[in-house]
């Protein structure tokens, strides 16, 4: 036994940020807090225990509320054993002590650090506004972002009263915002840069359908504008109230808010003040360690994942940034959950002098290209991956260059486009494989095609199958068949024949066929049909009677 | 002479009259010389017919009207069979036979302990049987090892009604409280095929536009939906729990929860509402393949119909039905509670405007659930592990408590470990043919041949008899008194109505013999009645009492739905002032998805799922034995969408091989555009290279013990093309 002693470990984790990734991890190794394997410190800088930013928008237009949307609960955890700082941020890390130091001068010691400080909500370059990130909390009255939930009771304010709300970026948050407000019975209007809203994740013909949707639902659009300042009321004895935006032509669109969708921001001043590596995110490699050691861990909208290989295709996806997705960020959190666990020791272990018992983890798997479903009422929207590709691409590739390199098949894309009716869907594929998809006003195409899209499938040859989904003929059956063997009635097996032949021997009511034949006495759905065949030899035998 | 009886199938248990073919009333029958014949041809000499109750109104399905077709089918045993040393049967008398198995049991019981034995029961059994059997395994036998095939049944919902409620009873309310109900939601059931006089119950829903089915498949219960009577959404196998989950978020986030039924009868709301926060309807689009906006849709409809209108006139009201689609899962007991939270969100259970129901499958799958044939169960639904409950059936046994073994272990357990270390080596099975209707099937056939000795009692020689070392021929139900327990918990009484062929005996009279034979304590009995006395004696004060309920009253007509505790009038309604539990609040118990038992949507692989024809009921051991159900589906065909066909170079009709990681089964392809492209699905109701369940993984829930029969990882091949069969 020399060499081995054993002792009560107990490790400390210390998670910083209290968002939905950061809950989702908490719940993940809360049976171990409980047993007492692990120590846990959450530190979140609002007052509030996490809840899902994902339906801030529904709070905002009055949809939901604070209270219903809370993802955790704090009290709860204090229960299990869990320390739960709300309200207090940590001013720095000191990875060498490893301690966290907090606003109010107390020191968080800890085993491991996982950084969940997430992003802020971007401030654009507009004469009025401060730029200054650390003063987002400062924006004038008038002017806010969407990310929290003050953010949202400010929304509420101007929803509740029907007020006219300029949203600024046409971003996904933006368009669920303006849809939702304008519901609810407000008057919105979007501006936004390039040709039409969620540039980014639309291709041309995407986005002409969404700007007409969006026109549909008497949301004002100024598409391709740069806007250069925000005008002010002024008020007496206390700070100017927004008034109007203004835009590059000089031209004032009048508001009572100023909603800011302008992106976010991964928060890395933590990470940077401590020395580590930081890009347009906290740099992680695979097994979303932050530092050479794996103390430090950061998931979620603060976390790029970067290993350094330049040949890595993992890293190409979120090559720029984090993804500002929750499903990879509850994934990440999972994964950083079970490496915690893995670490946390079962009560007493034995402990190898001179050795870390640490093992090289297996890395996260590589998430795909975010899937992007605009969350609105009416207006289903779907895109994922690669959408630029168009229609004639792989054809003028073919007439250029002679066709694609071997063992590269080319992109190849299928399209359906009904303006009128509001239908638009687009397949990106290569080796029959979605890359890529767009999808508007197709509800059912839309959720296969991103099944498909997620597993990697292979699609069907016959695109047509996946274009007609939400048709008319897929939702009913034909006229009923007139073939003698044919079931007639499914409950007893009895066959339209042998119902016809029934009728013809002299049954002459729904009752008599059912004794006869047992149609009509299972399920009774076959009723109907029995008595218009009934009436129908009637017609037919009272036609044939001579004059 | 006619005698009012039920149909020895399903769960609905259709009120039938059995009467002599002659004595029959003469029908216009029409001439079926032109090949239509539309009636069996057997020499049967009874005729059933529907008879007007309320559940069934007089309907009858094809099984129903044909089962009199077995009572003299040829392939009917009528003597025991002892297996011989060149493997074939020879038939034996019932005295040797009984010493023989008495014989088995005692030497295994003694060379290898009392749990080298095990008792395999069945859900078709009647209650009087199904609580004999239990007694006799723990008395008799001395074994802890008894469970039955209703685990592959009601065991999730079972098990996640009586963590919700403190209560399992199929439907709490009476099946034609449906016929109100504005909306009426389908979770993996397919009624149309399985019990289609239960149809008649949907109508005032589909009228009102509001019959909802979840299906993968459009089932012909799905196509009810059509015409404006409805939705049907179609999730990706294994993915019920988060649907459910989506549709409960739009509840909470939308207004429509009933806060006050929430805040007086239920317990759990907020950390049910903060996991509910994971699952808003775009994130479950994207898991379930079902479209937002139906999410949505779904959730308004189910609270519509489940308020009061703008003028105060209820409207319908709103019932949540569950079948095995959504049970038969590794997460079967959390898909259920997910079911049943949104039921509770919705204020339904126990109100006058709604509730929940699962949809029980085998004819006796209540009554058999109740009186001890399951591994941790005594009579009138009591806990075995529940000190109390000992002593109260130890008492009406009359042996001490210590007497009564603990908990066995569940089905597929108990099955997987057939003749291993540690094993079951001698097996008794009544009612059940495992060998086709198993999870796994494959190894359980392996198992019956590695067993010391295997008993079977059955009326025909089906698949699992056939691996037997003795075969005791039995009766069919037209030739057993008893009761039975229909899917809403009322016990109806099971007739004789013609004399059994000579040779075949009751169960009741096998087990006394063989418990006579073991020196057993306590009494057995061969009389349904007087086994049933004894069972509402074991019964009182327990969950599933029906100490209040005689054959006398049964036969005069009475409504007796369980609890009927002596005086009482018996509850047609359960929980309208208080649930089961002490406190008398339901629970809302927290649950999120995890992942299936095998990876899904693989390259080249599809998800099996497994159910049944209408033509056919469980293995097909009577029904593949009914002349005109088996010409109607002779064999089972693998349903797969023409897209996936087209892809596989596939035409209807084509020879298919279908394999997985346990095996590979061949049979000719329905292509159908009734089954989502990553779905396929098989009937399990045939055997050997058509059984299903060579495919499915014993894999189970693991709160349930529930096997995972509706989503396997499959490929699919063409072996032969049609032209050239």
């Amino acid at each position: 036994m020399s060499g081995q002693k054993f002792e009560e470990i107990v490790e400390r984790v210390v998670i910083v940020g209290f968002g939905p990734v950061a809950a989702r991890l908490v719940d993940e190794i809360l049976p171990a807090v409980r047993e007492g394997r692990l120590d846990l410190t959450v530190i979140g800088a609002e007052g509030v225990a996490a809840y899902n930013r994902v339906l801030v928008a529904d709070v905002g237009t009055g949809r939901t509320t604070g209270e219903a949307i809370g993802l955790a609960d704090a009290a709860q955890l204090r229960g299990d054993g869990a320390t739960v700082l709300l309200g207090r941020t940590v001013r720095r890390i000191d990875r060498a002590r490893r301690t966290v130091l907090l606003d109010d001068g107390t020191q968080e010691p800890f085993d491991r650090l996982v950084l969940a400080t997430g992003a802020q909500s971007v401030v654009p370059t507009l004469a009025g506004l401060n730029p200054d990130p650390a003063a987002l909390h400062l924006l004038p009255p008038g002017v806010t972002a969407l990310r929290d939930l003050e953010d949202a009771a400010k929304l509420r304010a101007v929803v509740g009263s029907g007020g006219r709300i300029v949203v600024l970026g046409g971003g996904i948050l933006g368009i669920e915002a303006a849809l939702a407000a304008v519901e609810e019975g407000a008057d919105v209007t979007v501006v936004h840069h390039g040709p039409h809203p969620l540039g980014r994740n639309l291709d041309p013909g995407g986005g002409r359908m969404l700007a007409a949707a969006l026109h549909a639902s008497e949301i004002g659009l100024a598409s391709d504008v740069r806007s250069t300042a925000v005008a002010f009321r002024p008020r007496v004895g206390g700070r100017h109230q927004f008034r109007a935006l203004v835009l590059e032509d000089g031209t004032e669109l009048p508001g009572d808010l100023l909603l800011l969708s302008c992106g976010v921001r991964a928060r890395t001043e933590l990470a940077a003040g401590c020395g580590l590596g930081v890009d347009k995110g906290i740099l992680v490699n695979h097994r979303l360690e932050a530092d050479v050691e794996g103390r430090v861990f950061a998931v979620g909208d603060c976390a790029q994942v970067a290993c350094g290989d330049g040949g890595c295709t993992g890293c190409s996806g979120s090559s720029a940034g984090p993804p500002g997705l929750i499903g990879p960020g509850w994934r990440q959190a999972e994964y950083v959950a079970r490496r915690l666990l893995e670490l946390a020791p079962r009560r007493q272990v034995a402990v190898v002098s001179g050795t870390t018992a640490q093992t090289q983890a297996a890395p996260l798997a590589p998430e795909r290209p975010g899937v992007m479903l605009l969350k609105a009422r009416g207006l289903d929207l779907a895109s994922a991956g690669n959408i630029s590709a168009e229609l004639w691409d792989a054809w003028r590739q073919e007439r250029d260059s002679g066709g694609s390199p071997p063992g590269c098949p080319p992109i190849q894309v299928a399209q359906w486009a009904d303006p009128e009716h509001g239908r638009y869907a687009k397949m990106v594929t290569r080796a029959g494989v979605l890359e890529g998809l767009v999808c508007v006003g197709m509800p059912r195409t839309a959720a296969e095609l991103v099944l498909l899209y997620e597993r990697g499938a292979e699609l069907p040859a016959d695109r047509t199958a996946l274009f007609r989904l939400d048709s008319v003929e897929q939702q009913d059956d034909g006229p009923a068949p007139a073939d003698p063997d044919s079931t007639l009635c499914r409950c007893s097996g009895a066959t339209l024949g042998g119902v016809e032949n029934a009728i013809a021997v002299g049954c002459s009511s729904v009752e008599e066929v059912s004794a006869c034949t047992r149609a009509g006495t299972g399920c009774g759905g076959c009723k109907s049909r029995i008595g218009e065949l009934i009436e129908a030899y009637a017609s037919v035998a009272v036609r044939a009677v001579p004059q | 002479m006619a005698v009012d009886t039920h149909c020895p199938y399903c769960a609905l248990q259709c009120a039938m009259r059995l009467a002599p073919k002659e004595a029959a009333p003469a029908t216009a029958k029409p001439n079926h010389d032109d090949g239509s014949a539309q009636l069996p041809a057997d020499g049967t000499q009874l005729e059933a017919a529907g008879r007007d109750f309320p559940t069934n109104r007089g309907g009858l399905c094809r099984k129903g009207w044909t089962s009199p077709a077995l009572l003299d089918s040829p392939e009917r045993l009528t003597e025991p069979l002892l297996r011989d040393g060149d493997g074939s049967f020879r038939p034996i008398d019932w005295e040797e036979a009984l010493d023989l198995a008495a014989e088995a049991i005692r030497s295994s019981r003694s060379l290898h302990g009392p749990d080298s034995v095990g008792v395999f029961g069945s859900g078709g059994l009647t209650n009087e049987k199904a609580y004999q059997l239990g007694k006799f395994a723990r008395l008799a036998v001395g074994t802890s090892r008894i469970d039955y095939n209703g685990r592959f049944c009601m065991s999730s919902a079972a098990a996640a009604g009586n963590r919700a409620f403190g209560m399992d009873r199929g439907l709490p309310f009476p099946l034609a409280d449906l016929d109100q109900a504005h909306t009426v939601l389908l979770l993996g059931s397919n009624v149309a095929d399985t019990m289609p006089p239960f149809v008649q119950h949907l109508q005032g829903a589909r009228a009102a536009g509001g019959l909802i089915v979840v299906d993968p498949r459009r089932t012909a219960t799905a196509a009810l939906t059509e015409a404006g009577a409805g939705l049907h959404l179609q999730p990706t196998p294994a993915t019920d729990l988060a649907l459910l989950l989506g549709i409960a978020h739009v509840v909470v986030h939308e207004g429509l929860a009933d806060q006050s039924f929430i805040r007086d009868r239920t317990t759990g709301f907020e950390a049910l509402l903060r996991s509910l926060n994971h699952w808003w309807p775009a994130r479950v689009q994207a898991v379930t393949g079902v479209p937002a906006e139906l999410i949505r849709e779904t959730a308004h409809r189910l609270a519509s119909a489940a308020r009061p209108d703008a003028a105060g006139q209820a409207t319908g009201g709103t019932y949540i039905l569950t079948g095995r689609g959504v049970e038969q899962h590794v997460d079967g007991t959390d898909t259920t509670t997910a079911a049943i939270n949104l039921s509770l969100l919705l204020g339904l259970p126990g109100s006058s405007h709604g509730g929940y129901g699962t949809l029980t499958g085998q004819g006796n799958g209540q009554g058999a659930r109740e009186h001890g044939q399951k591994a941790d169960q005594l009579p009138g639904y009591r806990k075995i592990t529940d000190p109390a409950a000992r002593e109260h059936v130890a008492g009406v046994w009359g042996v001490r408590p210590e007497q009564i073994p603990g908990p066995g272990v569940p089905a597929v357990e108990m099955l997987m470990g057939l003749g291993r270390p540690g094993g079951v080596r001698c097996l008794l099975v009544h009612g059940s043919n495992v060998a086709v209707s198993a999870p796994d099937a494959g190894a359980v056939i392996r198992g019956l041949r590695n067993l010391d000795f295997l008993m079977v009692s059955d009326f025909f020689l089906s698949e699992t008899a056939a691996e037997a070392d003795l075969v005791l021929p039995v009766l069919q139900w037209a030739e057993e008194e008893g009761t039975m327990t229909n899917l809403e918990g009322r016990v109806l009484r099971r007739r004789r109505s013609i004399d059994p062929p000579a040779g075949a005996r009751s169960e009741l009279w096998i087990m006394t013999e063989l418990a006579r034979r073991l020196n057993a304590p306590s009494s057995f009995s061969a009389d349904a009645a007087t086994v049933f006395e004894e069972l509402r004696q074991a019964s009182a004060g327990g969950p599933a009492d029906y100490s209040g309920i005689s054959y006398d009253m049964l036969d005069a007509g009475a409504e007796a739905y369980w609890p009927y505790p002596t005086g009482s009038a018996g509850t047609p309604r359960l929980f309208l002032d208080r649930f089961a539990h002490d406190d008398g609040r339901a629970r809302l118990v927290t649950v999120s998805p995890t992942a299936p038992a095998e990876a899904l949507n693989g390259p080249g692989s599809l998800t099996l799922v497994t159910g049944r024809l209408l033509e056919h009921y469980q293995s097909g051991a009577q029904t593949r034995r009914v002349t005109e159900l088996a010409a109607a589906q002779p064999e089972a065909r693998l349903q797969l969408h023409p897209v996936t066909a087209q892809g596989l170079g596939v035409v209807d009709g084509d020879l298919m091989e279908v394999s997985g990681d346990r095996g590979s089964v061949r049979v000719r392809a329905d292509v159908t555009i009734g089954i989502r492209p990553d779905t396929v699905f098989l009937p399990f109701h045939f055997p050997e290279e058509q059984s299903a369940n060579i495919l499915t993984s014993a894999a189970t829930d693991p709160i349930s013990g529930m096997p995972e029969f509706k989503s396997t990882a499959v490929r699919v091949r063409v072996l032969a093309k049609a032209g050239a069969l």
